[in-house]
């Protein structure tokens, strides 16, 4: 008795819970659709160690309904981080549920490698909102093409929304080269004031007179 | 005149403007929930133009590309441990630790079962003196201690720091508020003012990297009786003290305890925890 030692606590990492339940992948995937929140919400947490339970991970994402396990889940993919989260959480985008788009997108946000080689296609998507989500992926994705990606947005897409998104992330990243596109925006939407005002910030921003 | 222009030339001043600054105060508060008031700027500026010296960048711009995607993440960390401040002394706060020991170790065994570890977190824990503050009252004024066994946690965002802390090598002012005995009892003297704690303390204490803002890093921790999480979201706005209150009551067990800076407060950020008001301070509880 008394304080635990650095090595004792590697030995025997502090949780003295009985186990109700086998924490293999079979036992952990099963108890994923436990009936307690609690249940499920270790389950995921354990996962973790298994890169083969990615897809299911993904599936329960899609009906879980408690925020804390659905928290969870997010942290074990991103602590799993191969391709196959990020193919698993690139169709939550097109969802209509906000918590799991948002959360998607933070943790793609953080796989460059496994991300990287998908924007381009996430960038043509016909749907604007998955551009868009993909614009908010590239504002924290460690990657080096990430200003030029945005910048082709600026440059190329036709949907405003998603042209003023990457005007915005341009602001943090953006350089001097790119003022030229970054102002002929105002010229492609002439009818959107809120154009004029998204380009002028960003621009007051990289030019380091805002 | 020529000479001069030779001088100025071969070392070339680097400045970062204000919107720079905005800039980098913008992407530091979103990756870390530190927020940089202006007040701070003289702060900032001055770490942000040593580490452009040291890394060979010669602008703000080009530097802050290179911070914002170079893979590793590795200079970022460099600029999270340089902008953070890392104050501290044993012993601070003692009204604190005098609760822990009086009133929340006892409460905490009340719903344990017999042999069940007590775990305690200390975040951000700095360069140590606040876990091994907490190792020394628990073995110095805690009469249980030698029938519980305690596991004591302590996690800071700044590697840096944690290397101090686990040398174990403290200076002069950092253990001024020591009683001397104590100081005699745990410490032993080096050149220069220094003291350096015992082994068999220091390795009481399990220093880990974490960035309470990163649920990667927060994940793991997990099962906690008591946590000691003291003036730090003083540094945070209010969004992300709420994410921060939420991670600390994940990483509670039901019925532990939050102690915060004695300038901040729970109650303002979220209504998940209960507050209990101690004997000596007012302590932040996870409900049953």
């Amino acid at each position: 008795m008394g304080l635990v030692k650095r090595a004792e606590h590697r030995a025997a990492p502090s949780r003295p819970h009985i186990r109700k339940y086998g924490r293999d992948l079979q036992g952990l995937l099963a108890q994923l659709h436990d009936d307690q929140a609690k249940a499920r919400r270790w389950a995921a947490r354990d996962l973790a160690a298994h890169t083969e339970a990615v897809s299911a991970l993904c599936e329960r994402l899609q009906v879980e309904p408690d925020p804390t396990v659905r928290e969870a889940i997010f942290g074990s993919l991103l602590t799993i981080g191969t391709e196959a989260v990020a193919e698993g959480l690139i169709p939550l985008l097109r969802g209509e549920d906000a918590g799991l788009r948002n959360g998607a997108v933070e943790i793609l946000q953080q796989l460059p490698d496994a991300v990287g080689h998908r924007i381009a296609a996430l960038l043509a998507d016909s749907d604007p909102d998955v551009r868009i989500f993909a614009v908010d992926i590239l504002q924290d994705l460690a990657h080096p093409d990430a200003p030029a990606w945005m910048l082709a947005v600026v440059e190329a897409d036709e949907h405003v929304n998603v042209v003023t998104t990457a005007i915005d992330r341009l602001a943090e990243v953006g350089t001097p080269e790119m003022v030229p596109a970054i102002q002929a925006v105002k010229d492609r939407f002439p009818n959107e004031p809120f154009v004029g005002f998204a380009v002028d910030t960003a621009l007051k921003r990289i030019l380091g007179n805002g | 005149m020529g000479h001069s222009g030779v001088a100025r030339e071969s070392v070339p001043e680097i400045r970062v403007t204000d919107a720079e600054f905005e800039r980098f105060r913008d992407y530091f508060y979103r990756k870390t929930g530190i927020r940089f008031e202006d007040s701070k700027r003289y702060f900032v500026d001055k770490r942000l133009i040593q580490r452009m010296r040291q890394v060979g960048h010669e602008g703000f711009r080009e530097y802050f590309a290179f911070v914002r995607f170079q893979a590793s993440g590795k200079e970022f960390q460099e600029l999270v441990n340089l902008m953070t401040v890392n104050e501290t002394y044993f012993f601070r706060e003692e009204y604190q630790l005098k609760c822990m020991v009086n009133a929340l170790m006892g409460e905490v065994l009340h719903h344990k079962r017999s042999g069940e570890t007590v775990r305690i977190w200390s975040v951000p824990c700095s360069t140590g003196e606040e876990p091994y503050s907490i190792a020394l009252y628990l073995l110095e004024f805690w009469d249980r201690i030698d029938e519980v066994d305690v596991e004591i946690v302590a996690s800071d965002i700044d590697t840096q720091a944690l290397e101090k802390a686990r040398a174990g090598v403290f200076s002069r002012r950092s253990v001024s508020h020591l009683p001397p005995w104590i100081l005699k009892k745990y410490f032993e003297p080096l050149a220069g003012g220094y003291h350096r704690l015992c082994d068999d303390l220091r390795a009481s204490v399990d220093f880990r990297r974490v960035n309470l803002c990163d649920p990667r890093d927060t994940r793991g921790m997990r099962d906690f009786d008591v946590i000691f999480c003291r003036n730090l979201l003083i540094y945070f706005d209010e969004a992300s003290q709420r994410r921060a209150a939420e991670t600390l009551y994940d990483a509670l067990n039901p019925g532990g305890f939050v102690l915060l800076g004695h300038s901040e407060s729970m109650s303002r950020i979220t209504s998940l925890f209960k507050v209990r008001r101690f004997e000596d301070a007012i302590v932040y509880q996870k409900p049953l």
